[in-house]
């Protein structure tokens, strides 16, 4: 395999050099990169193999071992950037094939040479007349490419929280083995009690640790994830832009017609002037006017001036009652009392 | 609105005798779980009547004043107003040898600020009391839950000084004929201040306690503001205008009636209180503090998780105790 890539014009091949890198051109021939530095350091050059003239940034580094596939890949890519329509944009399955034959015919005659003035006469064509669905179709080609992203990244944010939550698990273990260790040499240092039942006691303790263990290692791993959903099932970021997937609400046909109806106020006391009327009885010359920035904010001198007035005439009917809670239980059980003297 | 509000339907009396029934039964309540095992007589000496504590409760509110008057930033008046009456609802329901009143004072007075949306840090706050500044902050922190719970969580307080604007404005456009209404304003603001210290807040609305001061503070200066109200606030309900001048009387009453205590009285009624008050609740003490520890112990334990909070010898003699018991 090695051998197979050499470079036409210096010969030299990967074994030799493992470094070689075979770059190729717009025409479909292969050339090594110090090939290329050197036909462009004598100015635009030609193509050793075909004579057509070349560019230094038609020079690709090739991706696959033929140069003509990775010819035909490059202007395939080139044509389907412009014909990029889908299936959805066809009436019928027909048109479709037809539209997909004649990219194909497009691309091979391009690859293959034949026939160039028209092909590229068909291709003008096209663009004319078919600029703004490219246009739409490459818009939602985009979104789709960032939705994929988007779904590649979720995942290997999955992963790594995973891999941090074990990895979390594993030191606290280590910490907690420490710390049990600890305990066990001051106890064994400073209590009065007898070693053996310390250390009895101690390796029963470990050994209900050990126990817990998996059942804790098991909630950590399914403990704080970064989740991609709202608690209600809605999706976080954009691929919660799919709303055609909701159903709409389902109507209700007979329902009957909701009907404002005014709040009443029962103001307890004789009823203030309405807040309408309050310009018009001249009650804003006394009170203080709103400044600028006030009234800017939506604050008006009625305001206030209706709310003072509707506190000040709110209550004034009002007459003592017993409404706290001991004096209630007090009222109902003294009247429970007269009824049993009534009754005897 | 105060005719809507929690404090028309769940904080309001008949009269005097009504709020001093409640205070009684608090009264009673405290010094019959605290005193059991004493006479009458003794618990007589022991504990404070329902007279003493009142006249505890009217000196603290004079304190609370006086807190509020020195409180920097500037207080404005209807928060202490708030703050009054929340000290009120709490010492209805509850006795004052119950829970310490300076602790509640503070207490009263931050959640008010908090209420009333005037804004002060809680360093701020303690900056203007004396002494250990942050043992003041835990103590208000620890009561703040045990007083919303207290007022049953209805914080809203309507005072009587947004209705005084509103009458004030009311009376400078359609009674024109009385001049410049605000000659009544020093007079006005005395009454208010006194009436905090009545009962009358908790009997009749703020629209009505505003209305007497201006009455109060118009036949003070030898002015008659009567055909203000007959003519035009009152001019299609006569009889409730009978209603509105009973209760207009019965609140200057009330505030004439309203007398400082003595200082020396206070003092001896403060000593009694010391050694009366329920020690669960008065951080002075030393049960108090004990009980503290011991919880905060608790929770350090648990912790660790497998270890005890007993000490060894604790254990060793629950042992000892357990083989003997297996002896016999």
């Amino acid at each position: 395999m090695d051998d197979y890539q050499t470079c036409p014009k210096c010969k030299t091949t990967k074994y030799r050099n493992p470094a070689m890198i075979l770059m190729v051109n717009a025409c479909g021939h292969a050339l090594c990169e110090s090939c290329v530095e050197l036909l462009f350091a004598k100015g635009s050059g030609a193509c050793p193999e075909c004579k057509c003239p070349l560019r230094r940034n038609n020079f690709r580094i090739q991706l696959f071992e033929d140069p003509a596939v990775d010819k035909e890949v490059d202007i395939r890519k080139r044509i389907l950037k412009e014909f990029n329509k889908r299936q959805e944009d066809f009436p019928t399955l027909r048109e479709y094939n037809d539209y997909l034959e004649e990219v194909e015919t497009i691309i091979f005659n391009l690859v293959f040479d034949i026939d160039p003035t028209n092909t590229n006469k068909m291709i003008d064509n096209y663009k004319k007349e078919n600029k703004d669905i490219t246009q739409k179709n490459r818009n939602r080609q985009s979104q789709e490419e960032m939705e994929l992203e988007e779904l590649l990244e979720a995942e290997k944010n999955q992963q790594c929280e995973k891999a941090n939550l074990y990895v979390n698990a594993e030191l606290e273990e280590k910490k907690q083995k420490h710390k049990a260790r600890e305990k066990l040499i001051d106890e064994l240092m400073f209590s009065d009690a007898d070693a053996k039942s310390i250390v009895a006691s101690h390796v029963q303790a470990t050994a209900a640790l050990a126990k817990e263990q998996p059942k804790a290692a098991v909630q950590a791993g399914s403990g704080v994830v970064k989740s991609s959903k709202f608690s209600s099932g809605i999706q976080i970021g954009l691929r919660g832009q799919h709303t055609n997937s909701f159903l709409p609400i389902p109507k209700q046909e007979d329902l009957p017609l909701y009907r404002y109806t005014a709040p009443i106020f029962d103001y307890d006391g004789p009823p203030p002037p309405s807040i309408e009327m309050l310009g018009k009885l001249n009650y804003f010359a006394n009170i203080r006017a709103a400044n600028i920035t006030e009234r800017a904010g939506g604050y008006t001198e009625a305001m206030s001036c209706c709310r003072a007035l509707q506190e000040a005439m709110g209550g004034l009917f009002y007459s003592p009652q017993s409404t706290h809670k001991t004096a209630v239980l007090a009222t109902i059980s003294s009247t429970q009392d007269t009824d049993d003297m009534e009754t005897t | 609105m105060f005719a809507t509000s929690t404090q028309r339907h769940f904080w309001m009396f008949k009269d005097e005798t009504d709020v001093s029934n409640a205070r009684l039964s608090a009264n009673i309540k405290y010094i019959s779980s605290r005193g059991r095992n004493m006479t009458v007589a003794e618990r007589e000496t022991h504990f404070l009547n329902v007279v003493e504590e009142k006249s505890l409760i009217m000196s603290y509110e004079y304190q609370l004043r006086d807190f509020c008057r020195k409180f920097h930033p500037p207080m404005p008046r209807y928060v202490v107003g708030t703050a009054l009456h929340y000290l009120k609802r709490f010492y209805v329901n509850n006795s004052v040898m119950d829970y310490p009143p300076k602790e509640i004072l503070v207490t009263c007075v931050y959640l008010a600020c908090k209420v009333e949306e005037f804004n002060v840090s809680m360093d701020q706050f303690v900056g203007n009391l004396k002494g250990d500044r942050e043992k003041a902050a835990t103590i208000i922190l620890n009561n703040e839950l045990l007083l919303m719970q207290q007022l049953d969580y209805q914080l809203t307080v309507h005072n009587p000084f947004r209705p005084l604007e509103g009458l004030m404005i009311d009376m400078k456009t359609r009674f024109p004929t009385f001049s410049d209404p605000e000659r009544l304003r020093p007079g006005i603001d005395e009454f208010l201040e006194q009436v905090f210290y009545s009962d009358a807040i908790l009997i009749y609305a703020p629209s009505q306690i505003s209305l007497a001061a201006i009455i109060h503070s118009a036949s003070t200066s030898k002015e008659n503001v009567d055909e203000y109200i007959t003519k035009i606030l009152f001019s299609e309900d006569q009889k409730r205008l009978l209603n509105l001048i009973e209760a207009v009387k019965k609140i200057r009453v009330m505030v004439r009636n309203v007398q400082l205590p003595h200082r020396d009285t206070i003092k001896a009624l403060e000593k009694k209180l010391v050694v009366c008050c329920n020690p669960d609740n008065n951080s002075e003490s030393p049960a108090f503090k004990k009980r503290m520890k011991q919880s905060f112990d608790d929770e350090e334990s648990f912790e660790d998780g497998q270890y005890p909070s007993a000490s060894s010898d604790q254990v060793r003699s629950m042992l000892m105790g357990l083989s003997e018991m297996g002896k016999i």
